[in-house]
């Protein structure tokens, strides 16, 4: 722009002028592509580095070798086949997963601060998973086996995710507009995390600090089975929110035209709560409440996008997700380290100062 | 003519009746203006129309059809509403703005074909945006927003429009644009264009017809006939705010 503005002035001595567009073009077709292999080539970079780097230093041609098959000392195989591999996928999965169900709410709810968590589903997740840790150590049961534990935690937090959904849609064909839906929303997640509070007050300190351990959120820990389930619920969730895409860009012209044009309002929000809970609830029942990629990345994906179109903007926020939560969780692996990080702290502190410095640079402009 | 939109005996409201008594019809081509005070429910009869809330009392015909017997598809088809206020979106093209009209046309991704693509074209040419086809719609002025927004449901191809205060917040030459185009899409296109204004002289200058709801109740009219009835008079609740027939043929 500024190099075309100083063409113009030489031009100018010849009374001539390039058009100097007083509004950047958007959403042409050909100028996104480039930045999709960008943001591929970065998540290929970031998937190699988050198994490749870990607390257990492993030479980069070991792990490689490792990867391909190939003949590597046992405990190397070890470490990246039935630790790093599993959590890359969980966290890729879950980068995705949250990014899009953060773009579905932003869009529903016409609000930027909107995110994957807005109507409750981690509150219900999370009284999902107090109520089996609690409960279990009423009745006496050893929670730090660790299969019964996990399988039973993701199990009960997703009961919870779907529960306060189901009580939300059922709320919701009888509520006007969105703004009535949001506010039912985080009014039910308020009384929720009440009720959850009020759990953890009278519970035992044992059963305290596994609920506390669950809500700073982990990728690792996950066994096949859990994955495979986690892959399906995710894809499902996927799926569901690309057939989402024309409602979704329909609504950008406001409740009233889009209700005009033929949108059935309810059946759309029944969709996109669906997609939330596959993919958000899901996501929270077997990690945590992972906190800030899902309102940060789709504002992350429209600035470099420029684009409002969410046949673009899915896909986009989908790519960078993955590939800005696995960044997040190799730097809360503290490669060399033997410590790891929380991934919710590290989340945080890493998406914040990048979201405020992008929006202190628009605002300069 | 074809009667296409019909209003008979209409009570507006939801709980509370808001406004009734309301009779009218509209023809093919013909560019009606919704004339009265803050708060008689002139939003609301545009959205009783499109079928986007319910009435409390009589029927809406479209086509000589009850408006409950159409399915959301089948309103859109017929009928397309520009709301007053319409929200901008950042980042999102002109050009894809418009295509959302072509929401009832397209499949499942809602992706145009060549035919849609020049078909969305000429529209935005229409309208005389085509400078800024892939110009970020929400950078443009209010007067060629709501050039889009109009656009937007020309895209749609239905035979009725309806538009909620279309020349609201806009300058005089805008306002006179915007007249015009509506004149223009009723005269050459046998659409019939309803919209709802405060702004008498323009109506009483352009439009067909002028439906007034006010104080006096609703009536409906040429705008000579009204003039001649003195019904502007009764719009109020003031009735010392006269429209004189002298002042109203002067402006």
């Amino acid at each position: 722009m500024a190099n075309l503005k100083k063409l113009n002035k030489m031009l100018h001595i010849f009374k001539l002028s390039l058009p100097t567009t007083k509004m950047a073009k958007v959403g042409s077709n050909s100028r996104y592509l480039y930045k999709y292999a960008i943001a591929t080539l970065c998540f290929a970079i970031l998937l190699a580095a988050n198994i490749l780097l870990g607390s257990v230093s492993i030479p980069a041609s070991d792990s490689i070798s490792a990867l391909l098959g190939n003949s590597t000392p046992d405990y190397v195989r070890e470490i990246i086949w039935s630790f790093r591999v599993p959590k890359a996928i969980t966290a890729l999965l879950a980068g995705l997963a949250l990014s899009i169900c953060g773009l579905q709410m932003q869009t529903l709810f016409r609000n930027p601060l909107a995110d994957p968590f807005i109507l409750g589903i981690s509150a219900g997740a999370g009284l999902g998973v107090a109520l089996f840790v609690m409960g279990s150590s009423a009745f006496g049961i050893d929670i730090s086996s660790s299969a019964y534990a996990s399988f039973g935690m993701a199990a009960a937090g997703w009961t919870g995710a779907m529960g306060i959904t189901l009580l939300i849609m059922a709320v919701s064909s009888r509520l006007k507009d969105n703004l009535s839906l949001l506010i039912f929303g985080i009014m039910s997640g308020s009384a929720v995390t009440a009720v959850i509070s009020l759990l953890q007050y009278f519970s035992s300190s044992a059963s305290l600090k596994s609920f506390v351990l669950w809500t700073m959120g982990s990728f690792s820990g996950l066994n096949q089975d859990q994955i495979y389930i986690l892959t399906i619920m995710v894809i499902c969730g996927l799926a569901l929110s690309i057939y989402n895409i024309k409602d979704l860009n329909a609504l950008l012209a406001g409740e009233t035209y889009a209700k005009s044009l033929g949108v059935n309002l309810q059946f759309t929000r029944i969709r996109i709560l669906t997609a939330s809970t596959l993919l958000a609830g899901s996501i929270t029942a077997f990690c945590g409440p992972v906190g800030f990629i899902g309102i940060a990345v789709p504002h992350i994906s429209r600035m470099i996008f420029k684009n409002a179109d969410h046949k673009v903007l899915l896909p986009a926020t989908a790519i960078l997700g993955a590939a800005i939560m696995l960044f997040t969780d190799t730097v809360s692996q503290l490669p060399g380290h033997s410590t790891v990080l929380p991934v919710n702290t590290v989340s945080a502190l890493i998406g914040i100062p990048v979201i405020l410095m992008i929006i202190l640079k628009r605002k300069m402009q | 003519m074809i009667k296409v939109v019909e209003l008979k005996d209409l009570t507006l409201g939801y709980n509370k009746v808001l406004f009734s008594g309301i009779n009218a019809t509209a023809h093919e081509g013909e560019l009606i203006a919704i004339i009265g005070p803050n708060g008689m429910g002139k939003s609301t009869l545009l959205k009783s129309i499109s079928s986007i809330i319910g009435v409390m009392g009589g029927e809406i015909s479209l086509f000589a059809k009850s408006v409950d017997s159409y399915s959301h598809k089948e309103i859109a088809n017929v009928l397309s509403l520009v709301p007053s206020n319409s929200p901008r979106t950042g980042n999102l093209s002109l050009f894809d703005m418009i295509s959302a009209g072509t929401y009832n046309r397209t499949g499942w991704m809602g992706s145009l074909d060549e035919a849609e693509r020049q078909n969305v074209l000429a529209v935005i040419e229409k309208v005389g945006l085509e400078r800024y086809v892939y110009s970020d719609s929400s950078k443009l002025s209010d007067g060629e927003f709501q050039r889009a927004a109009i656009a937007r449901s020309l895209v749609q191809q239905s035979k009725i429009i309806l538009l909620d205060e279309p020349t609201a917040f806009l300058d005089i030459e805008n306002k006179s644009l915007i007249i015009k185009l509506l004149k223009s899409i009723a005269r050459n296109e046998g659409k019939t264009v309803i919209f709802s204004t405060h702004d008498l002289p323009l109506a009483i200058q352009m439009c067909d017809k002028i439906w007034v709801m006010g104080h006096g109740g609703f009536f409906e009219g040429t705008p000579n006939q009204l003039i001649e009835e003195g019904v502007f008079d009764t719009m109020f609740k003031d009735s010392s705010l006269r429209f004189d027939k002298k002042l109203l043929t002067l402006l």
